[in-house]
C-alpha cells in the first residue's frame, strides 16, 4: 500500500497543490492576488521534480489499475510544462477581463490532474475516469468568460459534444469489457490475441469514435473551432494542447496496448482519418481571416500529422519501427503544445482591448510596433509550417521518417504537401506582421512580466529543441520503449 | 601546423554578424552597415583562403565532422571538393557585392535588411558545404525564409504576391525531397544494420556505389529532387515564379536571386541526384535535357519581347540556367565542366546586369526598355560597362560567358548533334534580345522621357563602381583564363562521371528515346 503511494507522487502533489491555490485565494487581498502565478508555477515546478523521482519505476500499482511507466512519467512531465506556461501567459488577459484568477488555476490544475490520471491508466475505468476529470475542467475553462456570449456558446458546445463523446467512448469500453472479460488493459490485449472477434468490431467502433472526437479529428471536429474560438485565448491555447495531448494518451494507452494485436484491423480506419483530418484542418484554415480561430483549424491539422505516427505503429511488424512511431507521436506532442500555447499567447497579448477578436489585421504593421513580440511569433509560425531550425521541423521529421520506415512512404507524401499548405496561412501572418503597415488605431499589446516570461521560454524552446533535439530524445526513446 | 576549422568560419561568420547587428541601436544607420560589410568582407576574406586546395584529391578537403543529433546519426559534416570551392567563393563575393551596393538604395528598417542578408548567407554557404543530407535540408530551408523577407519587405508594388509564390513553389519542392532524403537515409539503414541511422554524403554515395537504390526508390526519389532542384534553377515549366521575384526584389536580392539561389538548384543535381540515383540520373536525362532545352528556347524567345529590362534580364536567367541543365545532363567530361562553369560565369554576369539595372533604377525609378534611348550620350561610362556585361552574357570569345557556353555545346555534340544545333541557334537569339535592349536604351537620340530625367541621370558614383570592380575583373579574368574554375573541377567532375558511367538506367523505365 505505501510502495502504491510512492509511485502516485506527482498525482498527490497535484491535488496538494489546487487545495493550497483555493486556500491561500481565500485570504489573499485583491491587490496581492498575482501571487497566486508564482505559488502555481511554484507548485507546478514540484510536481515536475516528484515526476522526475518516479522516472525509471515502471510498475503496475493499485490492483492494476495504474501503472507508472515512463510513458507516463513523460507525458506527466508535458502537463506540468503546459501547466506553468498557461499559468504564466493567462493571468493578465483574465485580469483585463475582470476573470478570477484564483478559480482560473484552480480549475486548470483539475484539468492538469486528469491529465495525469489518463497518462497513467493501466484499466479502462480508471482511463475513463481520468477523462472525464480532464474534460470536466476544460468544459468550465471554455465558458469560463461568463458575461461573453461566445464563451457560453462555446462551453455549452463543447460540453454537449463532449459528454456525447465520452458516452459512446463507454459504450465501447462496455463493448470491450464484455468480449474479453477483463477492464485492464493487458488482459483486454491477452484475450484479443491477434484475432478480430466480430462484435470486436462495434467496440473498435465506438472506441474510435469517441476517441478521435476527443483529439478532434476530423470528421468528429465540428466542436473545436467554436469552442476555440469562444474561450478566452490563453485558455484557447490550453485546450488546444492540454486535452489533445490527454486524448493521445489514452489513444496510445487504448490502440497501441489494448487494441494493437488487432492493429491491421484498424490502421485503414486510422490511416483515412488521419489523411482526412491534416487535409481538412488546413483546407478550412487556408480561408480563415481571423487568427484565433485560422490556428484552431491548423491544430486539427496538426492532430492529423500525430496521427500519423500511430498509424505508422500499426503498419508495420518490426517492434523498432513500431516504437519509432511512438516516439514521433511523443516528440510532436511535446513539439507542438510548446509552439501552439506560444501562438496563441500571442494572439492574447494582442486582445489587451476586450473588443478586438484576434483579426489579421490587429498583426498588421507588428514588426515595426513590438519587433520582438513579432519576431517572437514569427519563429512560433515557421515551428509549426515545420521550417528549420525549429521543434516543429523536427517534429515533422520524426513523424515521415516514422511513416517512411513503416512502408508508409505515401503517407510521408500527404503530409509534406500539407505542410507546404499550411505555410501559406501561417506566412501570412508574417506577411502581416512585416510586410504591411499598421491601422489606423493599432490594437494596444499587453505588457505583462509573466506573459512574456512565459512567450520567451516557448521561443527560446522552439529554437533549442530544433537545434538540438538530442536533449530529449534519449527520455521519448525510454518513455516508447516502456509500453512495449 | 594549427587547423583553422575554414569551413565553419566562412559559414558562420554572417552569424555573428547579425548577432551583432541584434545587438546594435536600430537608428545607427552607418554602424549598422558597416557591421554588415564586415561581417561579409571576412567571410569573403576566410573563403578566399580556400585557395590552397589541391585539384589533384580526389576527397572532400577541408572536412569538419561533428556529432550532432546522435540518436539518429545527423552529424556536422563539411567540406568541399572543387565544384563547391568555386561556388563558395562566388557566394562570399556576391554578397559581398550585394551588400555593399544596399548602402545607399536601402533606406528604411536597415537592420533587419542587413540580418536577413547575411541569415541567407549562412544558408547559401552552409548548402554548398554540407555533407550530411540533414544538414544540408536544414541549410537549404534556412536560405528560404531570409529571401522571402527581402523581397517582401523591400520589393517592389507587388512584391508580397511575388514573395509568397516564391515561398511556397520552394517549399512544396523541398519538402518533398525532405521525403527522398529520409527514404534514401532508411534504406541505407536496412541495408547495414550495424550502422543504423546515418546521412552522411560520403557513406550513402559508397552505398550507392556498391550496393545500389532498389529501382523503384531511385525513380521517386529522382522525381522528389528533381522537383525540388528544377524549382530552385528554375527549369521550364516550373520558372513561373523567377520573373515575378526578380522583378520585385530589391537589387541586391536579385544580386543574390539570380547570381547564388539558382545555382543552389544546380549544385543539388551534381551533388546528390546524380551520384546517389545515377540509374534514374541515366533513365531520365532525355528528359531533363528535353525540358532544358525547351527553357533555353522558350527563354530567350520569352526575352525579347520584354518591355521591362529586369524581366529581360530575369528571362535571359531562364535561359542560361537551361544550358546549365543541358551542360549537366549530357553526362560527359565537357557538358559537366561547362555546366558548373557557365554557373559561376551566370552568377558573375546576370549578377552584375542586376546591379546595373538597378543603379539606372535608382536614379528614375523606371525600367521600361521604350522609355530610355541615348543613355550613352549622358552616361558614357556606365553604358560601356553595360555593354560589357551585354557582350558577356551573349558568349563572346574572351569574356566569362563564351566558356561555358561553348563547353555545353561541346558536350551536347558528343551526345546528339540535333540537340547541339537547337543550343546553338539560340546563342544567337540571345545576340537578338540583349543587343536590341542595349541598342533601344543606350543609342538612339534621347526621349522625352530622358530629358525629364536629364539632371539626376548622373553616371556611376564611387561606390557603384567599387561594387562593380570586382565583377568587373573576374568577367575578364574568367573569360581568358578559365582555368581558374576549370582545374579545381576536373577531378570532382570525374567522379560524378565514374558514377554515372557504370549505371545501366532504370530497366522498368525503358524509355524510347535518347541518343
Amino acid at each position: 500500500m505505501l510502495d502504491d503511494l510512492f509511485t502516485i507522487y506527482p498525482e498527490l502533489f497535484l491535488a496538494t497543490l489546487v487545495l493550497v491555490v483555493i486556500t491561500v485565494d481565500l485570504w489573499l487581498s485583491d491587490r496581492n492576488r498575482w501571487l497566486l502565478t508564482p505559488l502555481t508555477v511554484f507548485g507546478l515546478v514540484l510536481t515536475g521534480a516528484a515526476c522526475v523521482v518516479v522516472w525509471g519505476v515502471n510498475e503496475v500499482s493499485w490492483s492494476g489499475f495504474y501503472v507508472v511507466d515512463d510513458m507516463s512519467v513523460f507525458i506527466k512531465l508535458v502537463t506540468v510544462a503546459i501547466g506553468i506556461l498557461v499559468a504564466l501567459l493567462a493571468p493578465s488577459y483574465l485580469a483585463r477581463r475582470g476573470l478570477p484568477l484564483g478559480e482560473f488555476n484552480a480549475i486548470l490544475l483539475f484539468s492538469l490532474l486528469g491529465m495525469f490520471v489518463l497518462a497513467s491508466s493501466s484499466d479502462l475505468i480508471t482511463l475513463f475516469l481520468g477523462l472525464e476529470l480532464m474534460a470536466m475542467p476544460s468544459y468550465l475553462l471554455t465558458g469560463f468568460h461568463k458575461s461573453d456570449r461566445y464563451s457560453n456558446e462555446g462551453g455549452i458546445k463543447y460540453f454537449l459534444l463532449g459528454s456525447f463523446a465520452s458516452a459512446i467512448l463507454l459504450f465501447g469500453i462496455a463493448w470491450a469489457y464484455g468480449l474479453t472479460g477483463s477492464t485492464h488493459l493487458t488482459d483486454v490485449a491477452a484475450a484479443l490475441g491477434g484475432e478480430l472477434q466480430p462484435g470486436m468490431l462495434v467496440a473498435i467502433g465506438f472506441l474510435m469514435v469517441g476517441a478521435t472526437f476527443k483529439i478532434a479529428a476530423v470528421p468528429f471536429h465540428y466542436w473545436t473551432p467554436d469552442a476555440y474560438q469562444g474561450a478566452p485565448t490563453p485558455i484557447t491555447g490550453f485546450l488546444s494542447v492540454g486535452p489533445k495531448l490527454g486524448a493521445f494518451a489514452l489513444l496510445i494507452r487504448l490502440f497501441v496496448e489494448a487494441l494493437g494485436p488487432i492493429r491491421a484491423d484498424w490502421l485503414l480506419v486510422f490511416l483515412v482519418l488521419a489523411v482526412l483530418t491534416m487535409t481538412g484542418g488546413n483546407v478550412v484554415a487556408l480561408a480563415q481571416m481571423n487568427v484565433k480561430r485560422m490556428l484552431a483549424y491548423s491544430s486539427i491539422a496538426h492532430t492529423g500529422y500525430i496521427m500519423a505516427g500511430i498509424a505508422a505503429f500499426a503498419a508495420t511488424e518490426d517492434v523498432a519501427v513500431q516504437q519509432q512511431g511512438i516516439e514521433a507521436v511523443l516528440f510532436y506532442a511535446l513539439a507542438y503544445s510548446i509552439m501552439n500555447l506560444g501562438a496563441f499567447a500571442v494572439v492574447g497579448v494582442l486582445q489587451s482591448d476586450p473588443r478586438r477578436y484576434g483579426g489579421l489585421r490587429s498583426f498588421a504593421g507588428l514588426a515595426g510596433r513590438a519587433p520582438w513580440l513579432a519576431a517572437g511569433m514569427a519563429v512560433l509560425l515557421l515551428s509549426l509550417t515545420g521550417i528549420p531550425p525549429t521543434v516543429g521541423f523536427f517534429a515533422k521529421l520524426y513523424v515521415l521518417l516514422a511513416s517512411v520506415d513503416a512502408g508508409l512512404a505515401w503517407l510521408a507524401v500527404v503530409i509534406v504537401l500539407n505542410a507546404a499548405l499550411s505555410a501559406f496561412y501561417y506566412l501570412r501572418v508574417i506577411v502581416y506582421m512585416y510586410m504591411r503597415d499598421p491601422e489606423e488605431q493599432p490594437a494596444p499589446i499587453d505588457s505583462s512580466g509573466f506573459a512574456a516570461a512565459g512567450l520567451g521560454i516557448c521561443v527560446v524552446a522552439v529554437v533549442g529543441l530544433g537545434l538540438f533535439p538530442g536533449a530529449v530524445l534519449d527520455f521519448i526513446r525510454a518513455s516508447a520503449a516502456s509500453i512495449f | 601546423m594549427l587547423e583553422l576549422p575554414i569551413l565553419s568560419l566562412v559559414v558562420f561568420t554572417p552569424l555573428l554578424g547579425v548577432l551583432a547587428l541584434i545587438a546594435t541601436p536600430g537608428d545607427n544607420h552607418r554602424l549598422i552597415r558597416w557591421i554588415a560589410l564586415a561581417a561579409a568582407l571576412i567571410s569573403l576574406g576566410f573563403s578566399l583562403l580556400l585557395a590552397g586546395y589541391n585539384p589533384n584529391g580526389a576527397e572532400f578537403q577541408y572536412t569538419e565532422d561533428l556529432p550532432w543529433i546522435t540518436a539518429f546519426g545527423m552529424r556536422y559534416t563539411v567540406g568541399v571538393d572543387g565544384i563547391s570551392m568555386v561556388l563558395v567563393v562566388l557566394t562570399t563575393l556576391l554578397s559581398a557585392v550585394a551588400i555593399f551596393y544596399s548602402w545607399d538604395p536601402i533606406k528604411v528598417r536597415v537592420k533587419e535588411y542587413y540580418a536577413a542578408m547575411l541569415l541567407l548567407m549562412v544558408g547559401m554557404l552552409g548548402v554548398f558545404v554540407a555533407l550530411d543530407l540533414f544538414l544540408f535540408y536544414v541549410f537549404w530551408e534556412i536560405s528560404l525564409i531570409p529571401m522571402y523577407l527581402i523581397i517582401g519587405i523591400w520589393g517592389g508594388p507587388r512584391r508580397i504576391y511575388a514573395t509568397v509564390k516564391f515561398v511556397i513553389y520552394t517549399l512544396v519542392g523541398s519538402l518533398l525531397m525532405l521525403v527522398a532524403i529520409l527514404a534514401v537515409a532508411i534504406a541505407h539503414a536496412h541495408g547495414n544494420p550495424d550502422v543504423g541511422f546515418t546521412f552522411s554524403y560520403t557513406a550513402l554515395r559508397e552505398f550507392s556505389a556498391t550496393t545500389g537504390y532498389t529501382e523503384g526508390l531511385q525513380a521517386l526519389a529522382f522525381v522528389a529532387f528533381f522537383l525540388a532542384f528544377a524549382i530552385k534553377v528554375p527549369m521550364w515549366p516550373l520558372h513561373t515564379w523567377l520573373p515575378d521575384a526578380h522583378v520585385e526584389a530589391p537589387t541586391a536580392g536579385s544580386i543574390i536571386l539570380a547570381g547564388v539561389l539558382l545555382k543552389l538548384g544546380g549544385y543539388g543535381f551534381l551533388r546528390y541526384s546524380m551520384p546517389l540515383l545515377p540509374d534514374a540520373t541515366v533513365s531520365f536525362a532525355p528528359i531533363i535535357i528535353g525540358l532544358a532545352l525547351v527553357a533555353i528556347l522558350y527563354g530567350a524567345l520569352v526575352a525579347m519581347v520584354q518591355p521591362d529590362i529586369k524581366k529581360l534580364v530575369a528571362y535571359s536567367s531562364v535561359s542560361h540556367m537551361g544550358f546549365v541543365m543541358l551542360g549537366a545532363f549530357v553526362l560527359n567530361t565537357q557538358g559537366l565542366q561547362g555546366a558548373i562553369f557557365q554557373m559561376v560565369a551566370h552568377g558573375v554576369i546576370t549578377g552584375a546586369l542586376f546591379l546595373l539595372v538597378g543603379v539606372i533604377y535608382e536614379r528614375t525609378h523606371d525600367r521600361e526598355i521604350a522609355h530610355m534611348g541615348g543613355l550613352n550620350a549622358r552616361v558614357p561610362a556606365y553604358a560601356a560597362i553595360f555593354g560589357l556585361f551585354t557582350f558577356a552574357s551573349i558568349g563572346l570569345p574572351g569574356l566569362a560567358g563564351f566558356v561555358g557556353e561553348f563547353l555545353v555545346i561541346l558536350g551536347a555534340f558528343q551526345y546528339n548533334g540535333f540537340v547541339a544545333a537547337i543550343a546553338m541557334l539560340v546563342v544567337i537569339a540571345s545576340a537578338v534580345y540583349m543587343l536590341w535592349m542595349f541598342q533601344r536604351a543606350f543609342f538612339h537620340t534621347p526621349s522625352d522621357w530622358m530629358r525629364r530625367w536629364w539632371p539626376k541621370l548622373t553616371d556611376m558614383n564611387r561606390s557603384e563602381w567599387i561594387a562593380l570592380a570586382p565583377l568587373i575583373v573576374l568577367v575578364v579574368v574568367l573569360g581568358i583564363y578559365p582555368a581558374l574554375v576549370l582545374d579545381p573541377i576536373a577531378v570532382p567532375v570525374e567522379r560524378i562521371l565514374e558514377s554515372v558511367d557504370g549505371a545501366a538506367g532504370l530497366t522498368s523505365l525503358n524509355l524510347p528515346w535518347g541518343p
